[in-house]
């Protein structure tokens, strides 16, 4: 079979160089805006992804972790009497109110009262364990490296919290809060940071599972029971999800996400299907002298629809290409970026789904390829 | 020369057009191009309608090979009413048994001459092998086996006429409707061409109608028809091209 449309593509690529490029930068916008959404919202669930539990247990009704209530400590005993949980461990969530040595004003902070143990699991995929280790230190805290000018302190300065005295011990990385900073520090220190006398359990109880496959069963399971207050559970997944969600949507992003695909959707394709109609008006004597040879339209537009698969895979590849190196980059400089397989696969949707709107736009030129206009 | 045979049996005509009419209408001006028309081609010759331009014989050559609808009347291609065909129909008749040769090459800049006359076999159902002998074999023909991997942009008209009618030809088509295919060539390449066509129609058997104004086809076609306004003017036999075909069996 004589591969006409790769050929033509081959050697008329500069017919086709618009088209590719239009179809690359389309998915090239497309991919850093969802990397850079799904990574600024994503921070919203970092308490949950950063950490190895596997179920959570909060106050009924919390929309996103940055918005828990406490609930009531002994609901811990009421988790462990459940033989798929192997461990439980209190996490603490207090709004403080930072007040650094330079002069920063006041900076809002999101203290995570934690426990620093070894084996614990928060924050265990992002704390190295030395870090975790000076955190049972009285009053020890650890920034994000990111947040360093914004609170304007160094390894070893002291600031106060609440108007409580805390001492940095540690810088990590990959701690970037959504609408604020995050402090990581001791339960006990939390503790003492918390100034509204009303907290007196913690804000979340989170579980390890003997089967983390079990996580969603377990918290299905334990939502039942009110014998010790009002408490709900979640799997680890089904809350980041639903903190994400509440990010995307509360703040009108997710809608900005769709609109703005649907533009690069539509820019895109206006230029891909003019370069495409282009391209077959430039040849439409030769397909309407293959056409009075007796090859069929259909095969005709199956040469055009190849000829956008081809434009929208070698825009793709670019971009692709493009998009590594941007997201190496932005990961270099703290700016959040996070591409999940079924982001990147909406990418890749969109770009071909772009590039075949186009060709059958260009398909429709092909009715003036009718072989009578041959014979003057 | 001996006589033709008296007792040798009646043809069925390759092409027959019986009644025709035919007008184009652009804003409201109504042009009757044929009327009432009636035509019929033997097979295995070469047949020239010579005519001036807008006498109907571009017209006359879509009708008869199916590229354009007839308002009335009936035309028969190799037995087939055309006007019975739909659209699919048609492409398949046309696939199946005939070649076109068009007064520009109609070339694709991107295949190579050997590529440009494959490409119509591809869709034939013809095996890669076939396609191939029968790609070569064609180019051959035609005088370019030594130019089939270049490019229409490496070749001459005269070379690029010749890839056209090769790629006719390798279809190995009962009809080739050729409109004013040399028109665009200088004397020598038209010459060339005009002795391939006369070659095909005479040792393939094939029917080939040529429409053209170029007095030097008029020597070479078996039969020959000028037309004027949508008729008939005179229908001419040319003995010598009778004599040679018979000099030269196919």
């Amino acid at each position: 079979m004589v591969a006409l449309a790769r050929k033509t593509l081959v050697y008329e690529w500069r017919r086709f160089l618009p088209a590719m490029l239009a179809v690359g930068f389309a998915g090239l916008l497309q991919l850093l805006q969802i990397a850079l959404v799904l990574g600024i919202f994503g921070s919203s669930s970092l308490y949950i992804t950063g950490s190895s539990a596997d179920v959570w247990v909060g106050y009924p009704g919390t929309q996103s972790v940055s918005l828990g209530r406490t609930i009531d400590a002994d609901v811990e005993s009421r988790l462990l009497m459940d033989p798929a949980v192997q461990r439980v461990e209190p996490y603490l969530w207090i709004d403080g109110d930072w007040r650094g040595p330079r002069e920063t004003g006041g900076v809002s902070v999101f203290v995570s009262g934690i426990d620093p143990a070894a084996d614990g699991l928060m924050f265990s995929r992002i704390l190295s364990p030395a870090l975790r280790r000076r955190l049972a230190e009285p009053d020890a805290i650890v920034i994000d490296r990111s947040a360093q000018d914004q609170l304007g302190v160094d390894i070893g300065q002291t600031a106060t919290i609440n108007g409580q005295q805390v001492r940095v011990v540690g810088i990590s990385r990959g701690l970037r809060a959504l609408g604020g900073v995050n402090v990581l520090c001791s339960l006990d220190t939390a503790r003492r940071l918390d100034n509204d006398p009303t907290d007196t359990g913690p804000t979340y109880l989170v579980a390890k599972l003997r089967d983390p496959a079990q996580a969603r069963a377990v918290a299905l399971r334990l939502r039942g029971d009110t014998a010790f207050g009002p408490y709900t559970a979640w799997s680890a997944s089904d809350f980041a999800n639903l903190s994400v969600r509440y990010w995307l949507f509360d703040t009108g992003a997710g809608a900005g996400v769709l609109f703005l695909a649907g533009i690069v959707f539509l820019v895109g394709a206006a230029i891909t299907s003019q370069t495409l109609i282009a391209a077959v008006n430039g040849s439409v004597r030769e397909y309407a002298t293959l056409n009075a040879l007796g090859v069929g339209v259909g095969a005709l537009r199956k040469v055009v629809l190849e000829q956008a698969f081809w434009v929208g895979a070698l825009g793709l590849l670019g971009a692709s290409a493009l998009g590594v190196v941007l997201m190496l980059l932005a990961r270099s400089q703290d700016v959040p970026v996070v591409l999940t397989v079924p982001a990147a696969v909406a990418c890749i949707v969109l770009v071909m789904g772009l590039a075949a709107v186009s060709g059958l736009a260009a398909m429709r030129s092909l009715r003036r390829a009718d072989p009578a206009t041959l014979l003057r | 020369m001996p006589p033709v045979p008296a007792i040798e049996p009646v043809r069925t005509p390759a092409l027959k057009a019986e009644n025709v009419s035919k007008a184009f209408v652009s804003g409201h001006q109504r042009t009757q191009v044929l009327d009432h028309f009636s035509l019929s081609i033997d097979a295995g010759e070469l047949t020239l309608i010579s005519g001036p331009s807008g006498c109907g014989k571009s017209t006359l050559l879509a009708i008869l090979s199916g590229l354009q609808k007839v308002d009335a009347g009936r035309v028969w291609a190799l037995g087939s009413e055309l006007g019975q065909l739909d659209l699919r129909a048609l492409e398949r008749f046309r696939l199946q048994h005939t070649g076109f040769v068009f007064q520009g090459f109609n070339l694709f800049p991107a295949l190579s001459a050997f590529e440009q006359v494959e490409l119509p076999l591809n869709h034939m159902g013809l095996s890669r092998d076939e396609a191939r002998r029968r790609t070569q074999q064609s180019l051959e023909e035609v005088g370019l086996a030594h130019r089939m991997r270049l490019r229409p942009s490496e070749l001459s008209g005269g070379e690029k006429q010749r890839v056209a009618i090769a790629r006719a030809l390798a279809k190995q088509p009962e009809l080739l409707f050729a409109d004013e295919p040399t028109s665009a060539l200088d004397a020598a390449n038209g010459q060339i061409i005009i002795d391939i066509l006369h070659r095909i129609a005479h040792t393939h058997g094939t029917t080939v109608l040529c429409v053209s104004h170029d007095p030097r086809l008029v020597v070479h076609a078996d039969r020959v028809l000028a037309m004027e306004d949508g008729r008939i003017l005179s229908d001419r036999r040319n003995h010598t091209a009778v004599i040679d075909s018979k000099e030269n069996p196919a």
